[in-house]
């Protein structure tokens, strides 16, 4: 049983990603204490839309968390060495990557059409009598079972159907449970079950099939395309959530202060976000993001795997995006903030010798907290986005890590082929725009619930 | 308001040092003059003479920011970054690495930017506006929040997959227009007409949803209430009210980008073959070709600072109610 | 007596609810409203009175729904008219004026355009005979100098000049009906006459029939010829102004009317030992100009004010908005820095202490705030809205002593012991400013700062909270320096008075003094805008 017999591997981003996890149920849990928040994710969640768009970033975010448990398999003794060393796979695998089971590993030699069964591309080969001829290969790991070629739909509808029994009964277990707890519940969770019903069918039906076809055929290197979209979700759910995380210290910290203490200490920060924001932002990323690439290739024996150094050049990509976009959150914070303060409240506390630190902790903080959160949510669809703009600048995700941005970076040569190579792109498009859909008409139902701006006052009568 | 623009002015200088420092550093970080010699000599001819006599030629020779050796002033002038970056407060760019004079190179790749920005950045906005008009009109049935949910929709898709489908249906497809290119003496529009329309479509769902928050916020002001109660029909609100008060947020968000316009749009410049500024800087950041991109830099900060105090001057003009001071 | 012939409009049975509820806002409101006279429509806020306006203009929010009724104007339904039809009785037939003139205003538009427009969309003027009609109407309503008023934007006018022009847009077609939705509660008291009394002209004048929506008592008495007094979505009295005031049949209605000012009884005046003297006291802010933004000038927000308090006593500081007495207010507090002068509490200077210097200082000085709502942290319980002043000022109490003392506190602003652990949205106003006062006294304090505790807040919960603040004053004999613009609610409260304009205290004395034998001009200006039962 070898398989079992693993190395756990702790990447940097898997630590920031946990930790990530921690942070915010520990921050969602304390907001439940708080009557007024609580009515207005209330407010959120008795709405279809919210609970189908929560239902599907949750999925995102369940198979990021999935893909970010990485170990390294143990490697089977070399035949005729008896020793107690176990030997580990230098190849990085994420539990994620075992519950796809294998569709990663289903190599082709370039691309493929989807449920194709022969290659897209001609290669030499030799035929019956022996003789080279250039012709269409037939793939691998597509259509093996099938006697016939032309039985090729009919075959899919038939397995199409076994997977669709398979994800129906998995979606039963899963959603009955659920029923047997929520029943009672005032919020619309039928529509959070149709959703999870779909994914989960979905998804067994695309382990399903992928034994036998290639769903979204395959890319130039003839990797699978449905399995690398899936990948490039962690690689967009983590770029989303971390950059934000980085910059909201610095945006929070410096937006309170500016419009608190107002002053010199308003002017310097005024000073450094104005300065910032007068930057074009692209260029500042792309600058660090070189700067940081130089400091890798000077010190290679920081990681130890490739995935490591892909690893860290992800991280640090993170950071900068963090650090260079805090000035517009650190501007409404502090405008609020100028607008707190003004408030009887904070007059109040003033008047009772409160210290600035209590005022600021007790009075001002929690009263910021539903601009952090709109922003939270809106910076993340915007950033998923601009990782593919930065992966085609060539300042964005490293190659060896799957990513949307990578895929649609290729596409512009493949749809210039005759015959265009549509798949990368579409497998790409697909699952970032189901993400990034999801979390922009989420987010407009927050801002809707927490922005007073935006919700209706009510009118005097 | 001409005391207030100088003031405005004088207020830019320290920001601009700022940028300036903090380019500078960055830069000077990634490639030191040592990196940038050894670039440029080509690997087979580094020694270190040779790089100590390219150091003197191009002005690289001293220190960073502060000269031990040089006493008074000069400590601080006489460094690389005061030499350097100075300089480029009397819009003297230098010469980029490979020797090409920047100035120049600027001001000729300014146009092409301009031709397809300019039109984009216009038609852009009157067609935002046209639109949410349009969905203003029948706000609060079934149809406005159809059209919210399709520009959200809009918005959610990847600008590249804007430019890669425009280019595959528009120019590949159906063959209307060339895919890229640029030729200002022959028939330029020609080539304008896809980025162009990319630009404007891949705009809509962010700008109609924008414009129609800011319509529906003055549809709900008290004066649309009087308006109606004098017994103007809601057209002639839409129009004669709404739209007026409307346009002052309007105008005044988009007034800041408008000098921006001459760096043009990295993107589009690049999968367009359009030579302007974006694709310049482009090449830049992937020749790693710093000199440009620091000039590239301290051009794009003082067109966002111009843009601002356009702002504010947009506003005395669009707003009866605001005076600068 | 009128004859039904006199009658230009008729609400009849008017039902709307909230579309979302089903809830009833108005519960079948019956009125009518005839040529010549001023029709009063008087409820607190909430009642539904700008409600029955709204709807009889069919400008309802989309939230609002009308479910039965008719409002007849003429021998028409305006029910059963299509919307195209129904624009050209807005504006033409029944013309409506706005609480908030500023806002209601269109900020871009000159407002000789917005009166054009009213002409230009129901008569045939064009061109220099329309402009030539504006100005002349302008002239009616008293703007001065109409003829360049014109080309005026609305924000560059004063506020009685603003209702002004929309007195003047609303009569531009000369309609037969006059809907005021509150007209003047935005003004301060002695403009807020001069906009009734061109009201009151006009009515006359033009023959119009007024519905007055407001909720001042004073206004309806000075103004009114009838009177409806609305509570929750239904009328409950209806009379003649005379009738009513002097016979009102419900305890509600009484309520309304003992609201008014008895400028009859005076609190007396103890000769007490000073708690609080002001001495010169300023308090200016820069004004900058120019390139290096010099400071060039001050506005003079509190110009050299000087003043004395006794100890349980009460000193009411009266003055229109702006008139620098809120700043006073926060100056005594610390909280605003003072640029000359002295402020002695108990003989210390304690006009230009650092923080922490003034924290003993705080726990004897405490403060109530207009807004009772802005005036609490939604973020916090009563509780811990209580115990903030006994914890950040070291009271040296155990949590229990605290939550006791809560408790206690809770107790005598006559609210339950549990609200502790309420949050403060599930409040009222008045329940609100209660806690407020709660809060203040926590620390037990020997001056309490109301600044216009009591303007956000309806008339009948008005006099509860004002009883209250009498009551503790008597039992913990604490003094009050009560900042208001509402001279009418002196009279009961006050020992002393000082009146403020323009910064400076131009007249000061006993309460009994400055109300009936005013020295000053514009304390005789606030005095004669009072409204008051028997109209001198």
């Amino acid at each position: 049983m070898w398989e079992l017999d693993a190395k756990p591997v702790l990447l940097w981003s898997d630590a920031l990603v946990f930790m990530l996890v921690a942070v915010l149920t520990t921050f969602f849990y304390r907001l439940r204490n708080d009557p007024q928040s609580r009515e207005r994710w209330s407010q959120v969640f008795s709405s279809r839309l919210g609970m189908v768009t929560f239902t599907i970033i949750m999925v995102y975010v369940g198979v990021a968390l999935l893909d970010s448990l990485h170990f390294r398999r143990a490697l089977p003794p070399p035949d005729g060495v008896e020793t107690n060393e176990v030997f580990y796979d230098n190849k990085v695998t994420s539990v994620l990557d075992v519950m796809l089971d294998g569709m990663g590993d289903r190599f082709e030699r370039t691309y493929s059409a989807p449920f194709a069964l022969k290659s897209f591309e001609k290669s030499n080969m030799k035929d019956e009598q022996g003789n080279m001829v250039r012709d269409f290969d037939w793939l691998e790991h597509a259509g093996q079972h099938l006697a016939e070629p032309a039985h090729r739909w009919p075959d899919v509808l038939r397995l199409s159907a076994i997977a669709l029994g398979w994800g129906l009964l998995a979606s039963a277990v899963v959603v009955g449970l659920q029923w047997r707890l929520l029943r009672n519940s005032v919020y619309p969770w039928y529509a959070s079950w149709t959703v999870q019903t779909s994914v989960i069918c979905f998804m067994v039906w695309l382990v399903y099939i992928s034994h036998y076809y290639h769903v979204l055929g395959t890319d130039q290197g003839g990797t699978d395309v449905a399995y690398q979209s899936i990948k490039g979700i962690r690689t967009g759910v983590l770029l989303g959530t971390l950059s934000t995380l980085v910059m909201l210290p610095i945006a929070v910290t410096l937006g309170v202060m500016a419009g608190y203490f107002k002053g010199w200490v308003d002017d310097v920060v005024q000073y450094l976000y104005t300065t910032l924001s007068s930057i074009p932002g692209i260029l500042l990323i792309a600058a660090s993001v070189l700067l940081f690439q130089v400091y890798i290739d000077l010190n290679p024996d920081f990681f130890s795997v490739g995935m490591e150094k892909a690893d860290a050049r992800f991280i640090a990509l993170c950071f900068i995006l963090g650090l260079t976009s805090w000035s517009s959150l650190c501007r409404l914070i502090r405008a609020e903030t100028l607008k707190i303060s003004q408030l009887g409240y904070v007059q109040a506390a003033h008047a009772f010798g409160v210290s600035h630190t209590r005022i600021l902790a007790r009075h001002i903080l929690p009263n910021v907290v539903h601009i952090i959160l709109i922003t939270f949510v809106l910076d993340f669809s915007a950033l998923v986005l601009a990782e593919a703009v930065l992966s085609y600048i060539g300042v964005g995700i490293d190659p060896s890590m799957g990513s949307w941005g990578n895929m649609i970076n290729g596409a512009r040569t493949e749809l210039s082929r005759e015959p265009a190579v549509w798949w990368t792109l579409t497998g790409a498009f697909f699952f970032m725009f189901v993400l990034v859909l999801a979390a922009n008409l989420f987010s407009d139902l927050v801002r809707d619930a927490f922005d007073p701006r935006s919700s209706s006052g009510r009118s005097e009568a | 308001m001409l005391a207030y623009i100088i003031r405005r002015l004088i207020y830019a200088i320290p920001i601009l040092i700022g940028v300036n420092l903090l380019t500078f550093t960055l830069f000077f970080v990634v490639n030191s003059p040592d990196d940038m010699a050894a670039s440029q000599l080509g690997d087979k001819y580094v020694t270190p003479e040779a790089i100590a006599n390219w150091k003197r030629k191009n002005g690289y020779d001293k220190p960073l920011f502060l000269n031990d050796d040089a006493s008074g002033v000069a400590a601080l002038t006489d460094t690389i970054f005061f030499t350097k970056s100075v300089r480029l407060f009397a819009f003297d760019f230098g010469r980029s690495e490979s020797g090409r004079d920047i100035t120049t190179d600027v001001s000729t790749r300014m146009w092409p930017s301009l031709a397809v920005a300019l039109p984009s950045f216009a038609i852009g906005i009157w067609v935002n506006i046209c639109v949410a008009l349009m969905v203003v009109m029948f706000r609060a049935t079934a149809l406005d929040r159809w059209a919210v949910f399709v520009f959200v929709a809009l918005m959610s898709i990847s600008y590249l997959f804007y430019i890669i489908g425009g280019q595959y249906l528009v120019a590949k497809q159906w063959m209307l227009v060339p895919i890229s290119g640029f030729d200002p003496d022959f028939k330029p529009w020609k080539f304008l007409i896809l980025p162009v329309l990319v630009s404007v479509v891949s705009g809509i769902g962010s700008g109609a949803r924008w414009y129609r928050t800011l319509f529906l916020e003055e549809a709900g002001q008290d004066y649309v209430r009087t308006a109606r109660a004098k017994g103007a029909s809601e057209i002639s609100i839409l129009f004669k009210h709404i739209l007026p008060n409307a346009l002052i947020p309007i105008l005044t968000g988009i007034v800041v980008l408008i000098p921006s316009l001459f760096m043009g749009s990295l993107l589009i410049e690049s999968f367009f073959g359009i030579p302007g500024l974006g694709s310049y800087m482009l090449d830049a950041i992937r020749s790693q070709d710093f000199a440009i991109v620091r000039t590239m830099v301290f051009i794009g900060s003082i067109l966002y600072i111009l843009g601002l105090i356009l702002t504010d001057i947009s506003y005395t003009w669009a707003d009866p109610r605001v005076r600068l001071s | 007596m009128s004859t039904p012939a006199d009658i230009r409009m008729q609400v009849r049975d008017l039902r709307v609810v909230l579309g979302e509820t089903g809830e009833e806002i108005l519960k079948g409101v019956s009125l009518a409203l005839r040529a010549g006279r001023i029709f009063a429509l008087v409820g607190e806020s909430g009642s539904g009175k700008s409600v029955t306006s709204l709807a009889a203009m069919r400008l309802l929010p989309d939230a609002l729904q009308i479910t039965s009724g008719a409002v007849l104007v003429g021998e028409q339904d305006l029910f059963d008219l299509p919307e195209a039809k129904m624009q050209n009785v807005r504006g033409r037939r029944v013309a409506m004026i706005f609480q908030n003139a500023m806002s209601a205003l269109n900020p871009v538009q000159t407002v000789g355009q917005q009166v054009a427009e009213t002409l230009r969309l129901h008569t045939p003027l064009r061109g220099d005979s329309l402009r030539k009609r504006v100005v002349q109407l302008f002239a009616e309503v008293g703007i001065p100098d109409p003829d360049s008023r014109f080309s005026f934007y609305p924000h560059q006018l004063s506020g009685g000049q603003q209702q002004r022009i929309m007195i003047a847009m609303a009569l531009a077609c000369e309609p037969d009906i006059l809907i005021a939705d509150e007209p003047t509660t935005a003004l301060d008291v002695t403009i807020q006459e001069q906009v009734l009394k061109l009201i009151r002209e006009l009515t006359q004048s033009r023959r119009l029939a007024v519905l007055l929506i407001t909720h001042d008592m004073g206004v309806v008495r000075n103004t009114a010829d009838e009177v409806a007094v609305m509570y929750r979505g239904e009328i409950i009295e209806q009379a003649e102004v005379d009738e009513f005031f002097h016979n009102p049949r419900q305890e509600y209605s009484r309520r309304l009317i003992d609201a008014l000012p008895d400028l009859t009884h005076f609190q007396s005046v103890a000769v007490e030992e000073p708690l609080l003297q002001l001495d010169d006291v300023k308090v200016y802010f820069p004004i900058r100009k120019g390139v290096l933004q010099r400071v060039v000038d001050h506005t003079r927000a509190v110009d050299g004010v000087s003043l004395s308090i006794g100890r349980g006593e009460t000193y009411a500081l009266v003055g229109e908005s702006g008139s620098g007495k809120s700043t006073l207010g926060r100056a005594i507090l610390n909280l605003e820095e003072i640029s000359g002068g002295q402020i002695r509490f108990k003989g210390h200077a304690i006009g230009s202490l650092a923080r922490r210097e003034m924290l003993p200082y705080r726990k004897l000085i405490q403060v109530i705030f207009q807004n009772p709502f802005s005036s609490m942290n939604p973020r916090l319980t009563v509780g811990e809205i209580i115990s903030e002043g006994m914890v950040s000022l070291g009271m040296g109490l155990s949590a229990e002593e605290r939550e006791e003392r809560i408790g206690l506190l809770l107790d005598r602003v006559q609210l339950r012991r549990e609200y502790s652990q309420r949050y403060p949205h599930e409040f009222s106003g008045g329940q609100l400013q209660r806690v407020a006062i709660a809060r203040a006294l926590a620390v037990e304090p020997e001056l309490i700062v109301c600044d216009e505790p009591t303007s956000a807040l309806d008339v009948s919960i008005r006099a509860e909270v004002l009883g209250l603040l009498q009551e503790l004053q008597r039992e913990f004999g604490v003094s009050y320096l009560f900042i208001t613009h509402d001279l009418s609610i002196v009279p009961s409260l006050a020992h002393h008075v000082g009146v403020m304009q323009a910064g400076k205290l131009v007249e000061q004395g006993s309460a009994e003094q400055i109300l009936t034998a005013p020295q000053h001009p514009y304390t005789r200006a606030l005095l004669d805008s009072v409204p008051r039962l028997d109209p001198a």
